[in-house]
């Protein structure tokens, strides 16, 4: 990076000396990017360096959406291209800054457990610079199932993989008036139909619902078994549940709630309580099964605190069926 | 979930000594990581100190949780994890190197080595490898093994110290801790805690890695 000495000194010393208002309360600073005096882009990378040794730093990941906006605005080119009638991907540009974002909120979060906004800051990048893609939600669904496997106490972690999923089953709603009917009818299998359009768009993903939220099911289970103990598995279970029954359910556009999905960056767990306890009747296989895996738990559990969730677990899923 | 430490000592009749030892310091700033690597010794060998020829404990510190297996005939290893790491693959791990290096260094030459002489090389090799629990070791093994109930949990490091006794003077008296590291952690000790009650100073003063990180 070609910056002069004086620069680099006076950007690296507000920095290091001052994190809280090294990137906060500003307007010099503004000024200068909205001339075009100082490259957005640079100051986007040194925020990823104090956020290595910052990695909660508000301040900093409240003015790196702000920088990212005016990214978004200054361009020219279209920061998405269209594909057919099936809506658009974002352009390359684009695509790299999301990419850069994903890494840099990686990170962060790998430094500090919990990083409520590192996650946070990943989501507003998926809604504002990704638009929900699906495509784009779906890598991310499947390269953070690792990271999340080895964080196992991580609320922020998995409450990403609940945005993930909710905004997974909001956009095929949103881009498919067949699926509506479908769930009209109550059609167990939500699959993306073999229509004309998809068949136009090679890009388009074919997104089986079910069979997600089934395989994060399945993800949920091995965890629980091989990490005893950890609350945040069993809250995660429970969304997962939660989730699948508003989709077997007729409930469909009621649980597409628009502005709870944008709320889910909101981590207000009474909020989440409040929906969890409004879901409509689950249907018995389901909770059958679930009820197997408890009693399997228990059964073979040594763990104080894992009987003691797995029990809170089962009295959770009887409060559903009241 | 971490690993930051794994390493095999002898619980001998005066004093403990550490014979190998692997760490991962990666996760902490540079210039911290040889204090944090000394400090992790030094916890090694109170714990096994303080824990009885023929038993299992994990001592929990913070969001760190120390593993210590002492065996019958004075061999002893510490794993240091964090508190998502899975105690059950922790005491796998720590059996299994136990019985390794029993095999690959005589016992007469356990009570007095160091690591400078002791002949054992796999224990990086391990540690790195359970950084991955489920890659390192198949779950099902691990269950059938193991009777957790006998393990004995201590809450703080301080549950282990003899009533009366400060971890301050401990850590001053210690031939492990380097004249920086002692420095260091008098700061840390003076400066976050609150001037009350000395019980308490110590039971905080044992914090000394979380202000570290």
């Amino acid at each position: 990076m070609a910056e002069t000495n004086e620069e680099v000194a006076v950007l690296v010393q507000r920095v290091v000396k001052d994190i809280t208002n090294a990137f906060r309360r500003n307007p010099h600073m503004k000024e200068l990017i909205l001339s075009g005096t100082l490259n957005p882009i640079k100051d986007l990378h040194l925020g990823k360096l104090a956020l290595t040794k910052f990695p909660k730093s508000p301040e900093t990941w409240i003015h790196r959406r702000w920088v990212l906006q005016q990214l978004i605005q200054e361009t020219s080119l279209p920061s998405f291209v269209t594909k057919g009638n099936l809506g658009t991907i974002p352009a390359e540009r684009t695509q790299r800054l999301i990419q850069e974002e994903m890494e840099v909120c990686g990170e962060a979060a790998g430094r500090y457990p919990s990083n409520y906004n590192a996650w946070s800051h990943r989501i507003w990048v998926l809604q504002h610079l990704a638009k929900l893609d699906v495509k784009i939600l779906l890598d991310e669904l499947s390269s953070t199932k690792h990271w999340a496997s080895m964080h196992v106490s991580d609320h922020s972690g998995f409450h990403y993989r609940q945005f993930l999923l909710k905004s997974l089953i909001s956009q095929t709603v949103i881009d498919s008036s067949v699926m509506e009917q479908n769930c009209l009818r109550s059609e167990p299998a939500l699959v993306l139909p073999k229509d004309e359009e998809a068949a136009a768009s090679t890009e388009e993903p074919r997104i089986n619902l079910p069979h997600l939220l089934e395989e994060e099911v399945e993800f949920s289970t091995d965890l629980i078994d091989s990490y005893p103990g950890h609350e945040t598995l069993w809250c995660h279970r429970r969304h997962i549940f939660y989730l699948q029954h508003h989709l077997n359910g007729s409930q469909l556009s009621q649980a597409m709630e628009v502005d709870g999905l944008n709320d889910s960056s909101k981590q207000g767990y009474s909020q989440e309580t409040k929906r969890l306890k409004r879901t409509p009747a689950p249907d018995s296989l389901g909770l059958e099964m679930e009820h197997r895996f408890i009693d399997q738990v228990l059964s073979t559990c040594r763990n104080v605190e894992q009987a003691r969730f797995a029990n809170a677990y089962r009295k959770w899923l009887v409060t559903l069926s009241q | 979930m971490k690993l930051y430490s794994l390493s095999v000592l002898y619980k001998g009749d005066a004093k403990v000594v550490l014979l190998k030892a692997a760490h991962d310091v990666s996760s902490f700033s540079f210039f911290q990581r040889s204090s944090v690597q000394e400090f992790m010794t030094f916890t090694s060998q109170l714990i096994v100190e303080r824990s009885s020829k023929g038993t299992r404990a994990s001592v929990k510190e913070q969001d760190y949780l120390c593993h210590v297996y002492v065996r019958n005939d004075s061999l002893a290893g510490v794993v240091i994890a964090d508190n998502e790491y899975p105690s059950r693959v922790a005491f796998t791990l720590l059996e299994k190197v136990l019985d390794e290096f029993s095999k690959q260094v005589d016992r007469i030459d356990w009570p007095v080595g160091s690591p400078a002489t002791i002949n054992y090389t796999a224990l990086e090799g391990h540690l790195s490898r359970y950084q991955n629990p489920r890659e390192a070791d198949p779950m099902t093994k691990v269950q059938a093994e193991l009777d957790e109930t006998k393990i004995i949990l201590h809450n703080t490091m301080e549950s282990l110290l003899e009533r009366g006794e400060k971890l301050d003077d401990l850590v001053s008296k210690s031939e492990v801790l380097g004249t920086q590291s002692k420095a260091f952690y008098k700061t840390v000790s003076t400066q976050h805690l609150p001037p009350r009650c000395s019980l308490q100073r110590t039971v905080a003063a044992c914090c000394f890695w979380h202000s570290l990180l």
